[in-house]
């Protein structure tokens, strides 16, 4: 199946749904006042913005702070719009209307080659496809923290919603100051006019509510006051003290404690079970056998009046455990598997030009290399937890998510209640990475609710069941083959990679009614592979995508994050057998790619590369593009006692407009870490249907003293926001690898990294 | 048993080989001190015992009766934050902050011991797992609040 004939079958599904729309502008985000809660004393204007008494502003808050200081800058967004302070906009959590669900995120979703959006005008064929897309995304509504979307997909809307508030602030004041509107002024939250009438927003806010102002637009980047400035955020005085509530530290009056034990085996059950021992303790009052929800593995649950005697209580269980019908899982066997899908099945086609076969029947030399990636655990500090209580036909839930519908829906699901019946509460995220797009543990906390009896209870993971029943980043192979002419140009790339789509299994679990088989093509498989800015005449780029039954999910910058490791080391592999400087060879493939370009050279020369280094040490180069960013990263290089340590990070990236350049610093330095982790340490082995890593002890993280320091070097610009979150892990893994070839003569063709 | 914490007395009816973790989150509701191992691996439970960094997630609560223990809610308030917690904000260290007590009830051990301390003694000390990586900033803000507690200060 060729991309054409994918794109223009999934529009085909939803051709029903475009007569009539291709005359109509996006629908409005703006949404009614009557979505957001009512509070006393309070004004709402719109979906988003209600006014305080005292002039403060309540904004509707839908997408989970998990560390990337998202609350932040949206709430920078509002301030800006309403020339008020930041610390005056307060945050209330938004309703399910689908107003606030996530257009970005599924737009990104398009198999589209970055590089032909990279001009003043985006290709009509790319514009259809976005429009049709974000039409279907806006119905569809789906509230979802995650692809390093939030600021892109909200930037519009927020500042909409906050400058229609604005307005209808300001014609309200004009009103009753018998002034005209535009004598106006706003500085602080407060309205000014020249004959010294003042009000703050709470002085005008019942007048204004029920206007609706015409010909909105946000304010031009000139006269920005907030955007772009470095601004401290809101949520970190409560973590400096242990006063953020994270989801563990939900504390409800008659609360009780679960500690869950799933199959050890992925998709297997218990045969049997004695737990006398168990409910003789004291302290534990139930056993509960959970079922397997959201794709997650059957086991049970032990309810106690603290964590700890739900956790003595686990221990004291004998369960006879059974592998699931399918067998026992093997990662080597799957590597296997994969091996043998890519060198027999001829996979889908995301990207292709020029003609490859043409290119290597011609050629002088061929390079082959073959790379490989393993399965991945999340391991978010916070362990996964749900705190629910099912009383009189309802169910309240309190989560740390990144999806509240979904845990929404799954709680009506197991409580067999309508989805109006159920309240989520999202807590502060102890860390997301992509494993809180899951709802597993939401279900067995309802199911274990249930058999509560009206009182609420807290579920939790002990960190071995986190680590052994992650939805994993899918294991990956890819096998490269470029062709080199008689002069030694490199005239074609051909890419074939293999593994498990994620989408398509997500999309099952998320929103059954769209889902399809698993093995669709799915962008994420082949991102960072088909996307590629070099300019190679010839290039053919596909996957096979597999069908183990092993439970997968996004992993911070999903496909990228072992693709990008793949095809920056491949590039690194043509420079070395074409002579050239890894920068310089880089920089003459990139003549179509300005952008990139400058992305790469801000690195190199913030790095000093080409200069020389301490003996023992060595730089590494390597660019990516994710979510709409382009990223640069030198990593310095030195091995001591056969250990890869890393001393510095410098990296540059250009992630169009900015909102708060100190979270895009701070997120810089937490994707390095976070990449550096799966490249020295990352991952997880499964044997016999269980997964052989289990704690810290055995799957380490990068701790302090191994950390580097890291640069951050923002590139100017004016495009839309494009991800921030995410796509500085990718570079990390082939930047230290590209380092270590430079200081060995070895390259580093598998995760994670060997000497 | 007699436990003293963060400076008051209580009795608690504990089983005596339950874990001082969740006698202090479950129990006493001081949820400030997290859960993140299980294993003394990462350091998220720290809290003092008679000054002494200690990973609570692995302590039976009869070992520490009787002595002083320190919570992250004793450290300092919002009003009156430890310079530690000052040089926290002023080097804006916490993303998803879920490490950050115990990174800060380790930081603050150190300075105790060592209120000079070097790039080398932190690294030796804070061996606190953070998975936002926030390693460079705990770093300067240690730095940071040093300074500051030289000169008597906040930070």
């Amino acid at each position: 199946m060729k991309r054409r004939t994918w794109i223009l079958s999934a529009l085909g599904a939803t051709g029903a749904l475009m007569v009539g729309w291709g005359v109509m502008p996006a629908r409005s985000r703006l949404g009614s006042p009557e979505l957001m809660l009512k509070t006393e004393g309070d004004v709402a204007l719109n979906g988003w913005i209600k006014i305080a008494k005292d002039g403060a502003v309540v904004l509707a808050m839908p997408r989970s702070e998990m560390g990337q200081g998202i609350h932040t800058a949206l709430a920078m967004l509002v301030a800006e719009e309403l020339d008020m302070p930041l610390n005056r906009v307060r945050l209330e959590q938004a309703g399910a209307d689908s107003i606030y669900g996530n257009v970005a995120m599924l737009v990104a979703s398009l198999p589209f080659h970055p590089l032909d959006s990279e001009g003043e005008h985006k290709p009509t064929k790319i514009k259809m496809g976005e429009w049709l897309v974000g039409k279907i995304a806006r119905e569809l509504g789906i509230n979802a923290t995650g692809g390093s979307s939030s600021i892109a997909d909200l930037w519009e809307p927020m500042r909409m919603a906050a400058a229609t508030a604005r307005a209808s602030l300001v014609q309200a004041a004009a009103a009753a100051w018998k002034v005209p509107a535009n004598e106006i002024t706003v500085a602080q939250g407060v309205m000014q006019h020249a004959s010294g009438k003042t009000a703050h927003f709470g002085e005008m806010a019942a007048s204004a509510a029920g206007t609706t102002p015409a010909n909105i637009t946000p304010k031009a980047s000139k006269d920005w006051k907030l955007i772009g400035q470095a601004t401290a955020r809101t949520d970190i005085p409560a973590k400096v003290t242990g006063q953020a509530t994270f989801g563990l530290d939900v504390r409800l009056p008659g609360m009780l404690f679960a500690a869950v034990q799933m199959c050890p085996m992925i998709g297997g059950s218990a045969a049997s079970m004695d737990t006398k021992d168990a409910l003789a303790l004291k302290g534990v009052s139930k056993v509960v056998p959970l079922d397997a929800w959201g794709g997650g593995t059957a086991g049970l649950a032990v309810v106690g009046q603290t964590t700890w005697h739900a956790r003595q209580g686990v221990k004291a269980i004998k369960v006879q455990w059974q592998a699931p019908a399918t067998g026992a899982l093997d990662s080597q066997r799957i590597q296997a598997d994969l091996l043998k899908a890519l060198n027999t099945e001829s996979g889908f086609t995301f990207h292709e030009q020029g003609v490859p076969t043409q290119a290597e029947k011609a050629a002088a030399t061929r390079i082959d290399a073959l790379y490989q990636a393993p399965y991945l655990a999340h391991a978010t500090m916070e362990p996964m937890n749900c705190t629910a209580q099912v009383k009189d036909g309802k169910v309240e839930i309190w989560v740390p998510t990144q999806v509240p519908q979904m845990a929404r829906d799954m709680a009506a699901k197991v409580a067999k209640v309508d989805k109006d019946k159920v309240t989520v509460h999202v807590t502060q995220l102890g860390g997301g990475f992509g494993r809180r797009l899951e709802v597993d543990f939401v279900g067995q906390a309802v199911q274990v609710a249930m058999a509560c009896e009206g009182q609420p209870v807290q579920l939790s993971w002990s960190r071995e069941e986190d680590m052994t029943h992650d939805f994993f980043r899918p294991m990956h192979l890819a096998k490269f083959q470029a062709s080199l002419d008689d002069k030694g140009e490199v005239t074609s790339l051909r890419i074939k990679s293999a593994g498990d789509a994620i989408t398509p299994r997500w999309m099952a679990r998320a929103v059954p009614a769209l889902s399809g088989p698993i093995d669709m093509p799915d962008k994420t498989a082949s991102e960072g592979l088909f996307d590629l800015p070099y300019g190679f005449a010839s290039q053919h780029m596909s996957h096979v995508a597999t069908k183990s039954s092993v439970p997968v999910g996004f992993w911070r910058s999903v496909g990228h994050s072992h693709n990008a490791f793949f095809s920056e080391s491949f590039i690194d592999e043509l420079a070395a057998a074409t002579k050239q400087d890894p920068l310089a060879f880089r920089l003459n493939w990139l003549k179509d790619a300005p952008r990139y370009a400058a992305v790469l050279k801000l690195a190199a020369d913030k790095a000093a590369w080409g200069t020389p280094l301490p003996a023992g040490r060595a730089r590494g180069i390597a660019l990516h593009e994710s979510f709409g960013s382009i990223v640069a990263q030198v990593a310095e290089v030195s091995l001591a006692d056969g250990q890869i340590r890393v001393h510095r990070v410098v990296c540059a990236i250009d992630c169009g407009t900015v909102v708060n350049p100190a979270t895009v610093a701070q997120q810089v330095e937490s994707s390095v870490i976070f990449g550096l982790s799966a490249a020295l340490f990352g991952k997880i082995d499964i044997v016999g249907g269980a997964v052989q890593q289990s704690n810290f002890s055995n799957a380490p993280i990068v701790s302090l003293g191994q950390a580097p320091q890291v640069e951050t070097h923002i590139v100017p610009s004016t495009r839309h926001p494009a991800g921030v979150g995410e796509p500085a892990v990718p570079p990390l893994a082939p930047a230290v690898g590209n380092a270590l070839f430079a200081l060995t003569g070895k390259r580093q063709r598998a995760l994670p990294l060997v000497v | 048993m007699d436990l003293n914490i963060n400076g008051q007395s209580r009795t608690s009816n504990a089983d005596p080989s339950m874990l001082l973790l969740w006698v202090l989150r479950d129990e006493l509701n001081l949820t400030g001190t997290k859960f993140g191992c299980g294993i003394a691996a990462c350091g998220a439970c720290t809290v003092h015992v008679g000054g002494q960094p200690v990973r609570s997630c692995v302590m039976p609560v009869s070992a520490v009766a009787n002595q002083q223990i320190k919570t992250i809610e004793s450290l300092g308030s919002a009003e009156k934050p430890h310079p530690l917690q000052a040089a926290w904000i002023a080097e804006q260290v916490p993303q998803c902050g879920y490490c950050q007590s115990g990174m800060l009830m380790a930081a603050a051990a150190l300075l105790d011991k060592n209120a000079n301390p070097s790039d080398a003694d932190i690294d030796a000390a804070m061996t606190n797992l953070c998975r936002c990586g926030t390693y460079q900033r705990v770093r300067a803000a240690i730095h940071r609040a040093a300074v500051q507690m030289k000169k008597g200060g906040a930070a």
